[in-house]
């Protein structure tokens, strides 16, 4: 027991420094408030009258929401997706700079330290989600506080597997030069294929939606891990379901398992 | 030996701090931004316009002495909008049960009312500002002594539209015989005679008769009887209206303005939960 | 297992090879405790390798290493809490103040807050860094970061202080404040410390020196043992042209090559000198005699001349491969 105290307050010293440098970051903070602005306040609004209702029982897509409100729990995903992949810049600061040296000759284990700057990481990235839901009003989504406390559960879970990710990322950059690609290669297209701006009609059967949508779409959007995120959260804050409702959290904790281990094994490797 | 200087460690967090609040109070600005245009349009043309149906009493009677729960309702949040009220008459509503055939569109107006129910399907077509009220099957409990095996239940089925088959299904398993009314008044006379144990309709029929002060009205409980908040309805994407008129009607439930209406359409109160189903029928 | 009772530091027969190539070979090296150890060899000759391996953070071929009397491949997170190093590259967080980099520090080796709060005191006002404990490092100069990272690894009391050549490009007054520093914890606390280096005035005031070169360990004494054993008096000339520059590689069989086109004769006697330039000092671009001096031992060890010499020489040095 007596030995678990330092070793806590070694956790929580590697998880305050990433905490106390994301919240001076002003970079990091603007971009995390001007991402949901954008996509909420310009796309949201700009697409809203394409998806208004006209006529009394004929809509285009028979969702029982409007697009602000279907288009928010997707840019909450967004924001933790930049989050916490961008995190790997983090990481490779500490390398690059021979940070990571200082913490490695401490007594504090391997797994502890990648276990403290990742849930350092989850924090943050569960932050700037969290702060997109002071733009629930503006969407028209009423909120309850077991609805908020559930979706930043959610949301913590995604960013635990993200900013995993954003650590293996990190092991395999040797530079800061491909960090603008990052975004390009893999946060925006993981975000456009998962259902976020345009929704796959639950109504629909599988054959109707592949004549809505070509095959390789449906497909796309059918594999990608983000598309089960977006739909866990839209349960929780819209109550609405493309999938199995079950299907969201079991991919959210899949993610948060398979990526820590592989973290792991590359930072035990090192 | 120098004397340790404090920790000042509030200092250390102001500057995150400072930068967490900003952001805050930025999103939280942006949240005033109106998304739309649908009550800027409304406002210049200076109206109101709702569709209703001809008669869904007490919600709209036609009667300009009492209009009803719904048009009254929609008079106040007109008049504390700066608004005038139009009512378009659409005698399609309620006679048809596919919305699709009542044609309405945004043309003819911005709030449809008078028996909007509030349900998933209707989610799907339109955006809802429920209005307080909710409707189901009810039933009317003589005074008296506690109540014994119910042997004959006299039955309204009203207007609403609610699930006839389940409540005549449930009533013949059960071994509950049926005496049909025709009018509001015959359930009264029914259970005055003694001829019913019990009276049901649905719930805005019995909130219109006058009752003995002692009778008990209850919920057909759920399940297997289902209960529908009502709404009205507002144009999928108008949000700036709906929130307009929803702050106003969050005004009018505070200042008790929507009570004192309700109580004129005897919508007060509304009928009493039944613990469950064994409790009604004995 | 023999019981091993003895502080300090313990290097047995340890090698490392990197991709196959040998660059720590048998290494065998005994430091008592509380005293200060000069490994001095020029760069790429292991010295980083076997900081990285003395600080766990690196696994030898073979070998073995003891710390305080711990054995590092059983017990590393022991032997961690009792070593502190400061690396070569700067390893501070300089987004954050010099005190918040401490306590970052303490809470990793998990101190309680009121040992945290002393010890940061301490550390900061033994390198006069207590005025600056609320300012981002970022600001820094590069001897007050370096304070910064001694100061750190003080945080938690080593037993054991290793240092990768912590003076390097900072100027003389502030290399001199350090050695002070370190002066007074080897005096005050009796805390060993292996300093690499490659200033050769530096490491006289060391207790032990150990040149190391190509991964083998040279020599190892204190500089009074080296100078006498290895010191030598050294000519150092350019010859004028190749003529003579065979001529006396034939005349003295062990003149050794110097970096641009300068040759290195080993002084015997004074006698000898006096026949070198009886027969060459015509024959001479340039000529340097150096006395005995552990810059003279290194010399004569490895053949090689310690550092990149100061600008007079790197003139010389161009000019000598120009007439190559």
């Amino acid at each position: 027991m007596n030995d678990l105290i330092p070793l806590a307050r070694g956790l929580y010293g590697i998880w305050l420094r990433e905490v106390m440098r994301a919240v001076r970051d002003r970079g990091q903070l603007i971009g995390g408030v001007s991402r949901p602005l954008i996509w909420l306040l310009i796309l949201g609004i700009g697409l809203n009258p394409y998806f208004r209702g006209e006529v009394y029982g004929e809509v285009r897509f028979v969702i029982p929401y409007t697009y602000l409100q279907f288009l928010f729990p997707a840019v909450i995903v967004l924001n933790i997706m930049y989050t916490s992949i961008l995190f790997a810049v983090s990481v490779i600061w500490d390398r690059e700079f021979g940070f990571l040296r200082a913490i490695l000759v401490s007594p504090v284990p391997r797994g502890l330290i990648l276990l403290g700057k990742i849930l350092g990481g989850s924090t943050i990235a569960t932050a700037h989600g969290g702060l997109v839901l002071i733009l629930a009003r503006f969407a028209d989504i009423t909120l309850s506080w077991s609805q908020v406390g559930l979706a930043l559960l959610l949301m913590f879970g995604l960013s635990f597997g993200l900013t995993s990710f954003g650590v293996i990322l990190a092991a395999r950059v040797r530079s800061f030069e491909g960090f603008g690609v990052f975004s390009n290669t893999i946060i925006l297209p993981l975000y456009f294929c998962s259902s976020s701006i345009f929704p796959l009609d639950p109504s629909l059967t599988r054959a109707q939606t592949a004549a809505l949508y070509p095959e390789w779409l449906v497909f796309l959007v059918e594999i990608n891990p983000i598309t089960y995120a977006v739909d866990a959260l839209r349960g929780v804050l819209i109550n609405f379901h493309q999938f199995d409702p079950r299907l969201g959290p079991a991919v959210i904790i899949g993610l948060a398992v398979a990526f820590f281990f592989i973290a792991w094994l590359d930072f035990r490797r090192r | 030996m120098r004397t340790p200087r404090p920790i000042r460690q509030s200092r250390r967090w102001l500057p995150g701090a400072i930068n967490i609040l900003v952001v805050a109070a930025l999103l939280f600005a942006a949240t005033f931004l109106p998304p739309d245009t649908s009550l800027g349009e409304v406002r210049r043309s200076g109206t109101l316009r709702v569709c209703v149906p001809q008669s869904a009493a007490p919600l709209v009677t036609g009667d300009p002495a009492a209009p009803g729960y719904d048009i009254e309702v929609l008079q106040h949040l007109a008049e504390r909008l700066g608004l005038r009220l139009a009512l378009n008459i659409n005698p399609a509503i309620g006679r048809d049960f596919n919305p699709r055939n009542w044609r309405l569109t945004r043309a003819q107006c911005a709030v449809i009312a008078g028996g909007v129910v509030d349900s998933a399907a209707t989610r799907g077509f339109l955006q809802l500002l429920p209005t307080g009220v909710e409707t189901g099957w009810a039933a009317i409990v003589p005074p008296g002594e506690a109540l014994g095996p119910v042997g004959t239940a006299a039955v309204l089925p009203g207007s609403q539209g609610l699930d006839r088959l389940a409540l005549s299904g449930f009533l013949r398993e059960n071994g509950i015989r049926t005496l049909a009314a025709r009018a509001p008044g015959d359930l009264v006379a029914a259970l005055e005679t003694g001829a019913a144990d019990i009276a049901i309709s649905d719930r805005f029929t019995i909130a219109t008769l006058a009752l003995d002060e002692d009778a008990r009205i209850l919920w057909l409980p759920e399940p297997p009887f289902a209960r529908f908040p009502l709404a009205f309805g507002l144009w999928k994407g108008d949000l700036t209206l709906r929130r307009a008129l929803r702050d106003a009607m969050d005004a009018m439930g505070r200042d008790g303005t929507l009570a004192s209406i309700a109580e004129r359409y005897g919508l007060d109160g509304g009928p009493e939960d039944a613990a469950d189903i064994g409790e009604l029928f004995g | 297992m023999t019981p091993h009772t003895a502080s300090g530091i313990e290097i047995v027969h340890l090698s490392h090879a990197f991709a196959g190539r040998k660059v720590l070979d048998d290494i065998s090296l005994s430091i008592e405790e509380g005293t200060s150890v000069a490994l001095l060899g020029p760069n790429g000759a292991g010295k980083t390798t076997l900081m990285n391996i003395l600080c766990a953070l690196i696994k030898p071929d073979s070998g073995r290493v003891m710390l305080d009397g711990v054995d590092l491949a059983r017990q590393p997170d022991a032997i961690r809490r009792r070593i502190g190093a400061v690396f070569q590259d700067p390893s501070l967080d300089t987004r954050l103040t010099a005190w918040e980099n401490l306590e970052f520090n303490g809470l990793v080796y998990g101190l309680p807050r009121r040992e945290r709060a002393r010890r940061i005191d301490e550390v900061l006002d033994l390198v006069e860094l207590g005025d600056w404990r609320d300012e981002i490092v970022k600001g820094f100069s590069g001897g007050m970061k370096r304070r910064l990272e001694i100061a750190r690894a003080l945080m938690h009391q080593p037993r054991i202080l290793f240092l990768d050549e912590p003076t390097v490009g900072l100027d003389p007054q502030t290399r001199a404040r350090i050695w002070s520093y370190l002066e007074h914890l080897r005096t005050h606390r009796n805390l060993t410390q292996l300093i690499t280096t490659h200033y050769v005035e530096e490491v006289a005031g060391h207790d032990r020196i150990c040149i190391i070169d190509r991964g083998k360990l040279l020599a190892n004494g204190t500089p009074e043992e080296l100078r006498a054993r290895h010191g030598t008096s050294m000519i150092r000339c350019m010859p004028r042209d190749a003529e003579t520059e065979a001529a006396l590689r034939a005349a003295y069989p062990d003149i050794r090559s110097l970096a641009g086109g300068r040759l290195g004769v080993a002084l015997a006697s004074p006698d000898m000198l006096d026949a070198f330039l009886a027969t060459y000092g015509t024959r001479l671009r340039q000529i340097q005699i150096d006395e005995p001096s552990l810059e003279t031992v290194f010399l004569s060890l490895t053949g090689r001349e310690l550092r990149d010499r100061a600008p007079g020489d790197d003139t010389a040095a161009g000019v000598g491969e120009q007439a190559i």
